[in-house]
């Protein structure tokens, strides 16, 4: 597949093209959907595609090449669509290659993974055992491989495998539980460890009640924290910064959290976001994004750094930059003594939902789900629900007090998007309110 | 020759055990782009294809898809599809719900083919707005555009002689404004959406609304004052009921999610199979699903399972009396799909999803529903939202929103909290406008892997009465 991501660049720069980038994917990912403590359907891909991205006179132009057979044809349509657009003067190139890359190695045991179906039962297991009643989720193995060549000499290939399992578990029609496990080695998985997550905090939440508007210290299991560090991450692209999409604008050097926060955004760490380089070609490295609570730098691509005259931190996007895997640096606490660190406050385990009033001003709401605990001097004494966190999101990073020592890798369907290194953390004062009857 | 893979797909799966099969065929060419701050960031032009293949084997469904288009590879997915299905071993088999075949060819009509306006139009007609944003005068930092357009070809086949043909064009246009005065900001966006042709963007207005989203944004920096809180009436604009209608009556209503289907992912529902006929509204309130309706974003004949496509209510009456059901859904609950399985792209199963969901439109006019309020408040827009996942507690936040004092429409309030109940919320409608607006678009996400969804959130003018703000 190297030739034909080749042939991908070689085919623009005839049509007289420069800063081109073919890539080619081999998808092989494989699902198994589960619900009502049953399989509802297996899933599996098989797709092989070219990605072409190229500058035709400063017009910058991209698409899909479906059929690989017909490179030329649709490269030809392609460049013939870049002369009907105009130009974009923020665009100026692709890192200049060749590069060198780290070695990358998956688990063939991942990759020759036929059938997840025990993985599944381990985990549906798991949450009937503490208790819960009815379960759902997916399990995932994916595997891709990914061929790259640009215009500017870099060029490269790396495979992609790991395994997944989101598993949801009820005791009750108010009463649930969540749980991820993500690996890239057949060994490090643990569905069943997940299930039993997700069983045990839906047989603790049972029975809740109306929760109460107020200001509470919040104890953030890693799930609901991901989303969080999804949240700033994801707002720390230059693009989002530069589209009125993020509320980390002008605030670079700046206080954007407590001291006790530095997220890193890391694609050479051992996560399910792991990889060789980014979308230009570029290879990944560790960059703190935030470092004891100062914002340190946004993500960037080569255009992106040079609108804010800095470097690329190997994050293309092509267009806009991203975070490939986020690492929250984990504290000094045990989960124990976080929450023994809560007199009157609440324990939230996972959350949907967040949307903004203002993504500049970073006013935001999020829709607890799963267990919603009261805790009070440390232990559960109720059980909640139907409660919304109003707050700021840079406010909410600013009261962080604690963070826990462990860290566990989540990744979530609609709000955990990038795969994330997760600790417990303990937030002051943050703002619930509740829908009116 | 892709029809006839589709068709081999179908027979080769039932010639290898599957006691249903279908095959789905799409290419999907889209067209879409970024202008940012007058700049167009970026073209992407795709013409993606292949097939998806379903099968239910051993009483289990096993789904596969591919862009190769050889007989080889589509015989291969044929058959892990039916070693996927059979492999699960479910105890409850999964049955479909009785459906006629169908033979059907349908497209939608454009009045402008998409295939015929050129990408310096397209570019030069989003630009052209940008720029009569920034004849304003305004302040107005952030100017965000995308222009989507797709032309979706499908040809579906199942084993029981459907043969359906389709041709869907569709436009979208999203923009997100940043604007600035003495130091307060203010954000908005909005999403309208079209099937059609590129007549889209002046049969929705869009240049109009979009420097009319700009100007009243700039007046509620200008003049904006604190929404009142308590008890009080909302009138509220077609967008505000449209998404009502989306997050707290359409999905809800989706049977899959009812039977737990979705539940790690979108969710369940407040509604169960055994809630029957619940009183969720004030009579005044139906609330349908309609795919039927022409050149709204959703507009389809037939879906994803070969089913007829009809209008649902969901709410009638302001009881829940109906479900969006698929062929499995159906079966279980012992009932007829209504025609609501759609998927994103070949390579997705079809689920149970939404349409043009929107509270069905009555008879008066919004100037009528302010005339009678002594006070309250006038939301038109919105900007943040969002809703539990059962579908209970749900959060509209006002963008554009004015104070009515003894029938008037005084000046703008800044963002007016309507934070309520499923129930509180469509209990409080006393008055249904006729000012359907339905080319207000959104994406609407569900399913694993994730399907975001054209869906219409448009709707009529409603009033709520004495309902809490804040």
């Amino acid at each position: 597949m190297d030739d034909l991501a080749e042939k991908i660049v070689t085919t623009a720069l005839g049509f007289g093209a420069k800063d081109v980038v073919g890539r080619v994917i081999v998808d092989r990912n494989y699902q198994i959907r589960f619900s009502q403590n049953e399989p509802a359907i297996a899933n599996e891909w098989r797709k092989t595609y070219g990605q072409a991205f190229l500058n035709y006179e400063g017009r910058i132009v991209g698409g899909e090449i479906s059929d690989l057979n017909q490179i030329p044809e649709t490269v030809g349509r392609l460049v013939k669509i870049a002369k009907g657009s105009q130009p974009n003067p923020e665009f100026v190139g692709l890192a200049k290659g060749p590069f060198k890359y780290r070695r990358l190695a998956s688990d063939p045991k991942v990759v020759k993974l036929m059938d997840g179906s025990e993985y599944v039962q381990a985990a549906i297991g798991g949450a009937l055992e503490e208790g819960a009643k009815e379960t759902a989720g997916s399990f995932w193995r994916y595997h891709e491989q990914h061929y790259l060549h640009t215009s500017n000499g870099a060029s490269g290939s790396e495979v992609n495998a790991g395994l997944y399992l989101s598993i949801r578990a009820h005791a009750g029609p108010e009463s649930s539980g969540h749980g991820v496990s993500c690996a890239n080695r057949k060994l490090a998985f643990d569905p069943e460890r997940a299930g039993h997550k997700a069983g045990r905090i839906a047989a603790l939440a049972k029975n809740p009640k109306l929760g109460t508007p107020g200001a509470y210290d919040v104890v953030f299991d890693p799930l609901i924290a991901g989303s969080l560090i999804d949240q700033l991450g994801g707002r720390a692209s230059a693009y989002s910064v530069a589209a009125g999409f993020s509320p980390l604008a002008g605030k670079l050097g700046k206080k954007v959290a407590s001291n006790q926060v530095t997220l890193v955004d890391d694609a050479t760490a051992d996560t399910l976001g792991c990889r060789r380089f980014d979308e230009e070609g570029v290879p990944v490295r560790r960059k703190a994004i935030v470092q004891n609570g100062v914002l340190k730098t946004y993500l960037h691509n080569t255009s992106t750094a040079k609108k804010f005259k800095t470097k690329t931190t190997a994050n293309a996007g092509l267009v806009a930059p991203s975070a490939h895997a986020l690492i929250l640096e984990p504290g000094d606490r045990t989960r124990d003594e976080l929450f023994q660190d809560v007199r009157d406050g609440l324990w939230l385990t996972n959350t949907w939902y967040t949307r903004y009033q203002s993504y500049v001003a970073g006013d935001f709401s999020t829709i607890p789900r799963d267990g919603i605990f009261r805790i009070k001097d440390g232990e559960v004494a109720e059980v909640w629900k139907d409660i919304r966190l109003t707050d700021n999101l840079l406010g909410v990073w600013k009261r962080v007090k604690g963070l826990s020592k462990k860290t566990e890798q989540v990744q979530w369907w609609g709000e955990v998007h990038v795969p994330t290194m997760a600790p417990y953390a303990l937030v002051a004062k943050v703002n619930v309110t509740r829908s009116a009857m | 020759m892709t029809e006839d893979l589709v068709d081999f797909a179908v027979e080769h799966a039932r010639s290898k055990g599957a006691t249903y099969a279908e095959a789905r065929f799409e290419q999907q060419t889209n067209e879409d782009f970024v202008v940012r701050g007058g700049v167009v960031d970026a073209l992407d032009s795709t013409e993606s294809r292949g097939i998806g293949v379903r099968v239910l084997a051993g009483g289990s469904l096993g789904f596969t898809a591919t862009n190769l288009l050889t007989r080889s590879d589509v015989r291969e997915i044929t058959e892990r599809a039916i070693a996927l299905a059979r492999g699960a071993k479910r105890k409850k088999p999964v049955k479909f719900a009785q459906e006629p075949a169908v033979t059907a060819d349908w497209s939608v009509p454009e009045a402008r083919p998409l295939a015929d306006v050129s990408v310096e139009e397209r570019v030069e007609e989003i630009v052209g707005i940008d720029r009569d944003l920034v004849g304003l005068k305004y302040k107005i930092p952030g100017r965000f555009f995308t222009c989507y357009s797709n032309r979706i070809s499908k040809y579906f086949a199942n084993s029981e002689g459907s043969r359906i043909r389709s041709y869907s064009p569709r436009v979208r246009l999203y923009y997100h404004l940043t604007l600035i005065k003495g130091g307060d900001v203010e954000q908005c966006n909005e999403n309208y959406g079209w099937s059609g042709g590129w007549e889209a963007l002046e049969e929705v207005k869009a240049r109009e609304r979009v420097l009319e989203a700009a100007r009243t944004a700039i007046n509620a920096l200008e003049h904006g004052k604190k929404s009142p809180e308590g008890k009080t009436d909302l009138v509220a604009g077609p967008q505000v009921a449209g998404i009502a209608a989306h997050e707290s009556c359409g999905h809800p209503t989706e049977a899959d999610r009812i039977l737990g289907r979705e539940a790690s992912q979108a969710g369940k529902s407040f509604i169960t199979p055994d809630t029957g006929s619940m009183r969720i509204g004030s009579k005044v309130v139906n609330v349908v699903d309609d795919p039927t309706m022409e050149h709204a974003i959703a507009y389809y004949q037939y879906d994803d399972e070969g089913v007829k496509a009809r209008r649902r209510y969901l709410y009638r009456g302001g009881k829940v009396t109906e479900f969006l059901q698929n062929r499995e859904t159906a079966a279980v609950l012992g009932t007829r799909s209504n025609g609501a399985a759609r998927a994103t792209n070949y390579d997705r199963e079809a689920i149970v999803r939404m349409a043009n969901t929107f509270v069905e439109p009555k008879d008066y006019t919004p100037e009528e529903m302010i005339k009678d309020v002594k006070h309250g408040v006038y939301m038109k827009s919105f900007m943040e939202w969002n809703i539990d996942d059962k579908r209970w507690n749900g959060k509209y936040v006002g963008r554009e929103a004015y104070l009515i004092e003894d029938g008037e429409v005084k000046g703008p309030v800044r963002r007016t909290v309507v934070e309520l109940t499923t129930k509180a919320f469509w209990s409080a409608i006393d008055a249904v406008g006729k000012d359907l607006e339905l080319f207000h678009a959104g994406w609407c996400g569900k399913s694993d892997p994730g399907q975001a969804l054209d869906a219409a959130l448009g709707g009529p003018t409603i009033r709520l009465r004495n309902v809490y703000l804040r």
